[in-house]
């Protein structure tokens, strides 16, 4: 509420004259904003020794590593999907890897390499890759000109200037992750460049020239540098809040200068609102656009997709099908929210529960995703043939029976716990009959639409069933529990499918279905006909920003080298991103670099902390021009550097300390500022001095680890003693005892890993003594392959559901069974005295479980003999006993021989089991 | 309101005193200080006041009893409150995520109703009157806390300076709250921490009205009440925490406001006032929170079902306990089981070896699994094989602290080992196996663990049960370690376990189960000639507060999994869902806590107008516009910001933990935002405030005195929101209540969609 006199002063400055001449007061140099850079001749020089410095840099050996690295995993990955133009799905905007496509494409990469494994060699297939990690190192190049030019824009010394710039080409980790193929490299550039533009254009708006020409072009420039940031990772939201408080304090000004009238104050707001708003939503709207022109057929990020989505991909049409739902019809029935895929069953049944056959959701279209819609209502409907009844359409409310055409089971629900959401309000769904069975009432089904449907607005899809259109619930009628589905995969035995229950307090999305494919006897050739309704592109757009989203939020897992904010700023540890020839790529920044910019952070926040409590008892040190004006320089780059930072706190996702990179740049321009300020009594000549002196130091240091920066040649004494932190991970261990040994080690390392290869060299594990968080270097691999496999992919399909194409075969291709050996039941049991295993005993003890909806009139007998009756009982209960017990997965066992009995061997059984009775 | 409206106004009593500033220290003799007589018509209102706090009292007394007795079944977390209840009774140990103080209140009452404590409140339904649970007493007394909550929120309206018919809105909102009402006519913690939350902002409120008194008796009083209500917010529920920021907020702007140069004040004295503070709020409140701890530990001395969740130290405090009992010394060639202290699985190997390639690519050494297995199998025999000379008899057989040993698996009649390659599961971990005898000598090495006991001393005995350890192998560093995920097919589903690199780890943890025989089959129990008599060790209180709050905190953080009626922040101020807490199909009864419908929302809309007032004013005054009078826009920002301030640390913070939320958790929250929806209507309805509120001291200016007053059509107002809110309780009521309702009538009590109700009206 209070302003300073700072503000003040900035406030009132369209009433002076701007000055005409250089002030050369408080210590820094004042610029009048001209046109141009504004820079003269001599800083010009400078600024092109400090550029070819920093393109030796960052460019020297830039083809070394000559394989993978770390994420080049993804990235390098994305750019071949882009060049095969393949749909995929990734957590982060388009721009940054549209970039390095574009240099990919320029280098004439033709995407047949698929960047899986790091260490995957990049020579033998003749991937551009040189030219691919250009780019990325060119923009990590432009970050020192324009970490110059900003800290000139922001009024401090050449001399502080300098350092400025020579701290960020000095730092390693901001060079080692240029060097390569990854995203930070464009994200920090475009940052940075975002902020030189908003300096520039805040220093124009104070000095009163709003709504002049070079105004304008920052203004404009500052919107496009916002896009641009944000559509290469969303971090660039953290860009946007930064530059969002900046404008709100230049609105709050105007809003206090009482001389701005209304409209003026107005004319400043809409500016700002369309260069900063509409400007940046654009942009990275378009980038989305490109995205999906070129992004235009079916690839592995289809899963993630709705289906409306899917289908306006090449490769993923589906044929019209017939709009009219009725009884008798054949149909698919898909799961709308989540991307499970299909209601499915298959001749296996679940191990536990009632060990009736399994009901899964199932990706890919599948005849054993084909259900008939009978009716429920009338009693024995099963002897009804469908295919010469009249059409009747289903209407909401409508009782109905789900009968699988290929194994003829119908979709059943009983108070048994599913046997993976294992909880109270859940009940299990099962394929359950037989051919001929007429069903029991645990086999109804009652149709409730939704009344929102799909796509466009179709009235009559909101009371009786459309295909691709209505949306509906099946709430089972005798328990009033809801058909559902939901992430959660089956196990094994399941192979992998998504789980189906009926639940009793279902999440409304998760409990709704709708019809993908429709046939019935009864309809015409010509009858209407209806398809997915193609997506506009903004549909597309927030279809794809939600799914980011999600997926981002759900990339929770712990990676070997990831680590938490806290961390960051004292750089505990770094990622190890390459091993190999016994070199290695280890991300860790310039230690001097990076401690003393926090130690800047530290001192302006404790320092101004101070002068607020003494301002509070009438010191007025604050308001010195001087003060005033560092302090406000100070004050943005904290901001700047808070708001980079500090939002990670919230992320539960993982983190990594390559993330912190934008915010060390602020640190690093707020380290410059602090310099600035302690310097400026100080003659030129004795400021340069100290500079150099603080150079040396980060300069002796970058040099220290750039042997983990290049993957240059190190000896395992000299990583031991870089270790200045105990936590720092790099594995001196695979490094050579000294340097001749690289000349020789080409040879050396082929035979060793040759006569490793066989398994049983466990000489070689006691040679290395480790520290404790050291990675394992495990002997037994390939040895072509890395030491370690840590990528676990930040990025891509994780959630997928990996399976394989078709169940539709009994025998799952999965477990290619040998030859004519099933896989024997014993085998299963744990060896020796493990004969308590749950696996066996519960499943001993569920064998004749008989567990029936709770409603069942016959349901509680368990002894089969106890009540049977009729030949169809016998039948069922026979039925249930022949579901085999054990061994789901191997195919042989599960299937259901018992299913073809024909009626002879039906009284056959029934008599033996009548015979049963009578003994007892 | 009237913003173009410029009242010439007097400064309020808040405002910097110039007048103070110019008397020097000499001048200050403490003058005796006479308050004026107050005015005829200034003693009736407080008569009217009284009247109306009583009626208050009263009706809230009522509508919490109304058939208190029903249910006669267990409700909701009546299972876990109501169980711990009867563990101070029984003073068996347990463990819960929540401090005791209104779990030991819902013991105290059980006490003095004479309730034994042999009830085990297992589930929701259980019948109270079969098993003769004096459960009306124990509801009894949070009811009553309950109803003594409303008259407090009259009150910090009251004395905020609102007139009486505002204050009693603010009450009447929380005394028809159904939501109130459910939660704290029922054994459960809420009564008491919304109770004491309430409590801490009304002696706040009182300490703040002496500012002008500094130091004196009655300044020291609220102080240490203020302090005194914060322990006992924060000794009911981890939430309080939220209370202390509110008010801690609120006394550092006190103390940012006497630290202002304006003011006139040295510095001594504005530490004097810090560190005065820093007594009445921190010192005493933490002594007082450590209090309940120290009865909690006196009153459960006897073993119980939270034996498991503390430190064998700790456990062999406690009488009967199993460790204490059982614990004994493991010596060189004992036969034991080791069991996973955080997965309870045993240490297991079997004649199976590792597969050759597993699906990934990676190799393994074949050598024979080592796996963790839940049963109790002779699989999980371990021998205990020492490394170094032994005596044949003796204490000199007893494993130590940091020994080196070798265990043989009795089974296969191989050793123990780990290398240095990769787990099946876990890459970066190492592979446990076992070498045959015959081949131990070249592995010998690698066979070699020492045992390192949880914090004990060198030369500590190794005992079974008490002795928490890890297991360090010799050559690599690494710690014997499992973690809950299974092995595929071939380890027959089995848990992996393999070497953890980090050695800090928790999950570290083993004990020896069993001792399962002698190395000379001779009877183990009594190998020590004198069969020692087992003491119960004692404990210093303050480790064994350290160590329960620690526990509690990191339960609080585990409780993440998945609950039907669990709901999200967002949804809570609308009332979108409820919970349900009891049903009985039978007669179609249910209890399901949710708001009152319009009460919350009118708490909801008076936030947002708060915001938006605030906002406008701010921007108004900017350009130079001065909508709001001084006085009140004083007590706009000072009072009415405080309340928000309180609001907003009690529901924000909700945003950021990841366990499991309740709308329950909304009701501290609830009670802040009905003080602003009484202050906001006052601002709206009024447009003046009572004052001076605040006590004057003996160099307060006096002034004129203002008492706001409700015209009649503010009246109307007040009296028709008054009647919409009793209408909105009565009508979902029988939810509050239990009553028995058709199916028809549950719809149509069904406010809104996303309710979820029981007993509704199938639409077909």
């Amino acid at each position: 509420m209070k302003e300073s006199d700072a503000d003040t002063k900035l406030r009132d400055r369209d009433l002076y004259p701007p000055p005409t001449v250089d002030v050369a007061s408080f210590g820094g140099r004042r610029r009048v904003g001209k046109v141009d850079l504004g820079l003269k001749r001599r800083e010009w020089v400078i600024l092109a020794i400090v550029s070819v410095l920093g393109a030796f840099i960052r460019l020297w050996r830039l083809s070394y590593p000559t394989s993978v690295v770390f994420d080049e995993v993804h990235f390098g990955g994305f750019a071949s999907k882009y060049i095969r133009q393949r749909f995929f799905m990734d957590v982060h905007p388009p721009l940054a890897k549209l970039l390095i496509t574009l240099a990919a494409f320029i280098g004439g990469f033709d995407g047949n390499f698929d960047f899986k494994d790091i260490g995957k060699d990049y020579l033998g297939p003749k991937v551009p890759y040189v030219i691919m990690r250009f780019f990325p190192a060119v923009l990590g190049l432009a970050l020192i000109p324009i970490s110059f030019l900003t800290l000139l824009a922001l009024r401090l010394s050449l001399a502080t200037a300098i350092l400025g710039s020579l701290l960020i080409t000095f730092e390693n980790a901001l060079i080692a992750q240029s060097r390569l193929i990854l995203l930070d490299s464009f994200l920090v550039f475009f940052t940075a460049l975002t902020m030189y533009f908003w300096v520039r254009f805040a220093n124009l708006d104070a000095e009163g020239r709003a709504f002049t020409r070079p105004w304008w072009r920052y203004l404009t420039l500052v919107g496009l540098g916002l896009g641009a940031t944000l559509s290469c990772k969303w971090v660039g939201l953290f860009t946007i809040a930064t530059v969002g408080l900046g404008t709100l304090r230049q609105l709050w000004l105007l809003l206090g200068n009482l001389k701005v009238t209304p409209r003026m104050l107005f004319r400043h707001f809409a500016a700002r609102a369309m260069c900063l708003i509409v400007v940046p939503i654009i942009f990275y709207m378009f980038m989305f656009q490109i995205h999906f022109w070129i992004l235009n057929q079916s690839g592995e990020g289809d899963g993630f997709m709705s289906s409306e989505f899917q289908h306006t991909l090449q490769g993923h049409g589906m044929e019209d099908t017939y709009a009219d739902v009725g009884f008798g019809s054949i149909v698919s029935i898909r799961h709308v929210h989540t991307q499970g895929g299909y209601l499915h069953s298959h001749p296996h049944a679940y191990p536990g529960g009632s060990q009736q056959q399994q009901i899964t959701l199932y990706p890919h279209r599948d005849d054993n995703n084909l259900w008939r819609i009978t009716n429920g209502s009338s009693v024995d409907d099963a002897q009804y043939d469908w295919d010469t009844l009249p059409f009747d359409y289903v209407l909401t409310g409508s009782k109905i029976r789900l009968e699988h055409t290929s194994t003829f089971k119908r979709l059943h629900s009983h108070d048994v716990r599913p046997p993976v959401s294992d909880v109270e309000f859940q009940n299990e769904v099962s394929g359950y009959g037989y051919e001929g069975f007429a069903g029991d009432a645990n086999d109804d089904f009652i149709v409730e639409i939704a009344p929102k449907t799909r796509g466009k607005r179709d009235r009559q899809a909101r009371h009786r069933l459309r295909t691709l259109r209505s949306e509906f619930r099946l709430r089972h009628a005798l328990s009033g529990c809801y058909l559902f589905s939901h992430k959660v995969k089956l196990p094994d035995w399941g192979f992998e499918q998504q789980e189906v229950t009926c639940n009793k307090n279902p999440t409304w999305e998760n409990s709704l279905w709708y019809i993908e494919t429709n046939t019935h006897p009864q309809l015409a050739f010509d009858a209407e006909k209806v398809n997915y309704q193609r997506p506009s592109f903004f549909e597309k757009f927030f279809e794809l920003q939600a799914v980011m989203w999600r997926t981002n939020a759900g990339l929770t897992d712990r990676h070997a080298y990831d680590s938490r904010p806290q961390h960051w700023p004292w750089l505990r540890r770094g990622i190890n991103f390459w091993v190999h020839d016994h070199r290695q790529v280890y991300l860790v920044g310039n230690p001097v670099v990076w401690w003393t910019s926090t130690l800047a952070i530290a001192l302006y926040v404790g320092v101004r902390g101070l002068l607020i409590l003494r301002a509070k008892r009438g010191y007025r040190d604050l308001y010195a021009p001087k003060t005033a004006f560092y302090d406000e320089t100070c004050a943005f780059l904290l901001m700047s550097w808070g708001l980079h930072y500090l939002p990670f706190f919230l992320m539960q996702r993982q983190l990594f300390l390559h993330h912190y990179l934008p915010a060390l740049y602020f640190a690093v321009l707020l380290l410059c500022t602090v310099f600035d300020y302690i310097t400026s009594r100080l003659r030129p000549r004795t400021r340069v001095q100290i500079a150099a002196v603080l150079l040396i130091l980060v300069i002796w240091s970058y040099n220290h680890f750039s042997p983990l920066t290049y993957a240059r040649p190190w000896t395992r004494g000299k990583c031991e003693r870089a270790k200045w932190l105990k936590t720092w991970d790099f594995s001196c261990a695979d490094f050579h005892e000294n340097m001749s040994q690289y000349k020789h080690s080409a040879i050396a390392q082929t035979s060793a890993k040759v006569g490793s290869n066989d398994g049983l060299g466990h000489d070689f594990t006691t040679t290395m003594v480790e520290e404790a968080p050291e990675p394992i270097k495990n002997v037994f691999e390939d040895p072509n392959a890395p030491p370690e496999e840590k990528t676990i992919a930040p990025v891509g399909p994780q959630n997928e559901v990996p399976m394989q194409a078709s169940t539709y075969i009994a025998h799952p291709p999965v477990q290619p069974v040998s030859g004519d050996a099933p896989i024997p039941e014993d085998l299963r049991n744990p060896v020796g005295l493990d004969a308590g295993a749950p696996e066996v005993t519960d499943a001993a003890e569920d064998q004749g479980g008989w567990h029936g909806g709770a409603e069942d009139p016959e349901g509680h007998p368990i002894p089969p003999p106890a009540g049977v009756a009729g030949g169809v009982r016998a039948e069922k209960i026979l039925n249930d006993h022949a579901e085999p017990a054990r061994a789901p997965v191997g195919a042989q066992v599960a299937e259901v021989p018992e299913l073809e009995l024909d009626r002879e061997a039906m009284q056959l059984a029934e008599e033996a089991l009548r015979a049963d009775e009578e003994g007892q | 309101m009237s913003l173009a409206r410029k009242r010439k106004t007097e400064r309020t009593e808040s405002s910097p005193l110039p007048a103070h500033t110019q008397q020097s220290s000499e001048d200050e003799k403490r003058r005796p200080f006479k308050p004026l007589p107050p005015p005829p018509s200034l003693r009736a209102e407080r008569f009217q006041s009284l009247i109306t706090a009583t009626a208050l009292f009263v009706g809230a007394f009522a509508l919490r009893f109304w058939r208190i007795s029903h249910p006669d079944q267990v409700v909701f977390d009546e299972v876990h409150f109501g169980a711990f209840a009867g563990q101070y009774l029984r003073r068996e140990y347990y463990f819960d995520v929540h401090p005791p103080l209104a779990k030991m209140l819902n013991g105290l009452a059980g006490y003095l109703v004479g309730f034994d404590g042999e009830f085990g409140f297992d589930s929701i339904g259980d019948s109270y009157t079969d098993h003769k649970v004096p459960y009306i007493g124990m509801r009894s007394f949070c009811a009553i806390m309950g109803s003594i909550t409303v008259p407090i929120v009259y009150a910090i309206m009251r004395e905020s300076g609102y007139p009486i018919g505002i204050a009693l809105f603010s009450a009447w909102l929380v005394m028809f709250d159904n939501g109130h009402i459910t939660q704290t006519r029922l054994i459960l913690l809420d009564a008491a921490l919304v109770l004491f939350m309430a409590l801490s902002l009304y002696c706040y409120v009182k300490f703040h009205q002496q500012r002008y008194r500094e130091f004196s008796t009655s300044w020291w009083f609220w102080l240490v009440a203020t302090g005194a209500s914060l322990a006992c917010t924060l000794g009911c529920k981890m939430v309080g925490l939220f209370t202390f920021a509110s008010i801690g907020v609120a006394v550092l702007w006190d103390l940012w406001m006497i630290m202002d140069i304006k003011k006139g004040h040295p510095m001594s004295y504005v530490w004097k006032h810090f560190w005065y503070r820093v007594v009445g709020l921190v010192v005493i409140p933490f002594i007082i929170y450590l209090s309940f701890f120290w009865i909690h530990f006196k009153i459960l001395i006897y073993s119980g079902p939270g034996d498991t969740f503390m430190s064998p130290a700790f456990q062999e405090t406690l009488q009967g306990n199993e460790l204490l009992l059982n614990a004994q010394e493991i010596r060189y060639f004992d036969t034991v089981t080791i069991k996973h202290k955080d997965t309870k699985a045993f240490l297991h190997s079997h004649e199976a070896n590792y597969p050759l390639r597993y699906d990934d690519g990676r190799i393994s050494s074949q050598g024979q699994q080592v796996t963790c297995y839940p049963h109790n199998d002779t699989n999980n025999h371990w021998q205990i094989l020492p490394t170094r000379e032994i005596p044949e008899t003796g204490r000199g057989r007893v494993v130590r602290q940091n020994d080196v040993i070798q265990l043989l698996h009795v089974g296969s009649n191989t050793i123990l080992l780990t290398h240095d390659v990769a787990s099946p599961l876990m890459p970066t971990n190492q592979e446990f196996t076992t070498v045959s005898k015959e081949d131990e000598p070249n592995r010998h090495n690698d066979t070699l663990f020492q045992v390192q006991i949880i914090d004990a001393h060198e030369g500590e005995a190794w005992k079974s049960l008490a002795g928490h350890f890890k297991l360090v192998h010799i050559p690599t560093k690494v710690n014997l370690w499992t973690h809950p995920t299974h092995l595929p097919e071939w380890a027959f589903g089995q848990q992996e376990v393999n070497g953890n690199k980090s050695p800090n780890d928790k999950s570290n943890a083993w004990f020896v189960n069993d001792i399962i025989s002698d190395g000379t089959g001779r009877d183990f129990k009594n190998r020590t000639a004198v069969v020692e008599q087992k003491q119960i060790k004692t404990r210093s209180f303050i480790k064994k507060f350290v160590e329960l709050q620690i526990l509690m905190l990191q339960h609080n953080a585990g409780l993440t999994s998945e609950h039907p009626y669990a709901s999200s922040p967002v949804e809570w101020p609308f009332c979108l869902s409820g919970i349900s807490f009891w049903t009985d199909g039978k007669t179609n009864q249910q209890i399901y806590m949710i708001g009152n419908l319009i009460g919350w929302w009118i708490c909801a809309v008076s936030v947002s107008v708060f915001i938006g007032i605030l906002g406008a004013d701010m921007l108004a005054r900017r350009r130079g516009l001065d909508p709001i009078e001084d006085g009140i826009r004083n007590r706009m920002y000072r009072n009415t910001g405080f309340f928000c301030g309180t609001w907003a640390f009690h529901y924000f913070p909700f945003y950021l933990m990841a366990r499991q939320r309740f709308l329950h958790h909304y009701l501290p929250a609830h009670l802040a935002s009905a003080l602003i929806a009484g202050s906001v209507l006052n601002f709206i309805l009024v447009e003046t405030v009572n004052y001076p509120i605040s006590v004057a001291g003996q160099a307060t200016r006096l002034r004129p005195m203002v008492r706001a007053k409700l015209n009649d059509k503010a009246l109307a107002v007040l009296m028709g929101l008054l009647f919409t809110v009793v209408g909105i309780w009565a009508y979902t009521a029988p939810f509050t209540y239990g009553l028995t309702l058709t199916e028809t009538q549950v719809s149509a009590r069904k406010l809104l969609s996303t309710w979820t109700l029981h007993f509704e009206a199938k639409e077909n």
